[in-house]
């Protein structure tokens, strides 16, 4: 059980830091190796865990989705007033997706989401955070000049435009619904799922583009 | 925690690295540790918040300066040994002092994937007190300052804002961090981006926080 003393984990954390050696590859090995010894892991459920978030889960879930409310305004309204039931329904539902919100770019409205106090995603929808969102920069600067990161990821944003900032503070999380592009009226949902970049979810692109 | 963590805000990190290669993993340590997260026994009475704090605690140049998934082995290790699950001795040596243990039958990619559907963990619960706010109303976030975890950033303390949405009622971080699941009433609280910074170009831009009802005061 663990003793909730942060100072004694402090000294922990300084033991770890004199006597760990430097390489992340082999701290990570030692604690498998220790883990497998003290039978709580198996290296081939490790594997498997692996590939299941190589492969399986990721963005293209979060695709489907906005590619979903774009076609359906039904799904779109059940969506965006309990995100949760909407994605259990696609079998999407899962890790630190209890409590999701979705929230909708319009014309006038710019998301973004980040979170500053460590790196809150929704995993089970979009897979990886990417490196960037894990970052001392982006998880600084996001909360307090948006347009700037925006501007670093090429997405010019107008003055007329409002930009949302949502930081993950709790449970929740959030998923950007992006708008559609113009000129997708005929495109099937996994032709426009695959116009639906990462990063339009989380807010740091905007306007999708028509690939040929 | 006043900790380095609590980065909103916080100037100086240069622009940011918006040509990474994307991909899940940009090291085979890096999925094993992500897994080793996701599927590791021996964390009898751990929370969410205590494991964020465990994190949180790891010296402050080590956290600016080793990689993303180096700092979840660190904190995992340290939680793990506070637990008593293993000696920092095992860990420094990468051995168990006692005779290995048959691990855990291994499962399969199609298991993983019912497993992740599983972790769908939710953290509201019942709470028979009323809200002290209503959406609309104006409040102001409280000067708290605390040497343990907590989930209301510097950025945002002592700060105006309005209640945008209410949740019900979720565990509260502040406890969890210490063991309990005493929950309370959870609001999305917007901040004119031009309360938060003097700077701000822009007036209509907002930002807006989840943040617990003993966070905030009627403004």
């Amino acid at each position: 059980m663990p003793t909730f003393d942060p100072e004694k984990v402090s000294e922990i954390h300084q033991h770890l830091h004199s006597h760990l050696p430097s390489e992340s590859a082999l701290r990570v090995k030692a604690l498998e190796t220790v883990l497998v010894e003290k039978g709580l892991v198996n290296s081939q459920t490790i594997d498997a865990w692996v590939e299941a978030y190589s492969e399986e889960v990721g963005p293209k879930r979060g695709a489907l989705i906005v590619a979903k409310a774009w076609c359906e305004p039904a799904f779109k309204a059940a969506l965006l007033e309990d995100a949760v039931s909407a994605i259990d329904h696609l079998g999407y539902l899962g890790k630190a997706t209890a409590h999701l919100k979705v929230v909708e770019n319009t014309p006038l409205v710019h998301n973004l989401v980040v979170c500053t106090l460590c790196s809150c995603y929704p995993f089970s929808i979009l897979g990886m955070a990417p490196n960037w969102y894990k970052t001392a920069a982006y998880r600084s600067r996001a909360v307090r000049d948006p347009r700037g990161v925006l501007t670093e990821f090429g997405v010019k944003i107008d003055n007329d435009i409002e930009i949302r900032v949502w930081d993950s503070t709790a449970e929740l999380r959030y998923l950007v619904l992006p708008e559609r592009p113009a000129g997708t009226g005929g495109l099937s949902e996994e032709a426009l799922a695959a116009l639906v970049s990462r990063n339009s979810m989380i807010g740091t692109d905007r306007v999708l583009e028509i690939k040929n | 925690m006043d900790g380095m963590h609590d980065l909103g805000g916080k100037q100086g990190f240069g622009p940011i690295d918006v040509n990474e290669t994307d991909v899940p993993f940009h090291a085979d340590w890096e999925g094993r540790m992500w897994a080793i997260a996701q599927c590791g026994g021996g964390r009898d009475g751990w929370t969410i918040d205590w494991w964020r704090h465990c994190r949180e605690l790891i010296d402050p140049v080590d956290y600016l300066a080793r990689p993303y998934f180096d700092s979840w082995m660190q904190a995992y290790t340290a939680a793990y040994i506070d637990s008593d699950t293993f000696t920092l001795e095992e860990i420094i040596k990468a051995k168990s002092d006692q005779t290995p243990v048959e691990p855990p039958e291994a499962i399969d990619t199609q298991q993983v994937l019912k497993d992740i559907q599983s972790q769908a963990t939710r953290f509201d619960r019942p709470l028979a007190q009323t809200p002290q706010f209503e959406v609309g109303d104006c409040v102001n976030t409280k000067q708290l300052t605390t040497s343990h975890h907590t989930r209301l950033p510097a950025y945002t303390r002592g700060k105006p804002g309005i209640i945008h949405a209410y949740h019900g009622a979720h565990i509260f971080a502040d406890a969890c961090a210490k063991g309990s699941d005493r929950p309370e009433h959870i609001y999305s609280v917007a901040f004119n981006a031009s309360d938060l910074w003097q700077e701000s170009q822009n007036r209509k831009d907002r930002v807006f926080l989840d943040l617990w009802e003993s966070y905030l005061e009627p403004a």
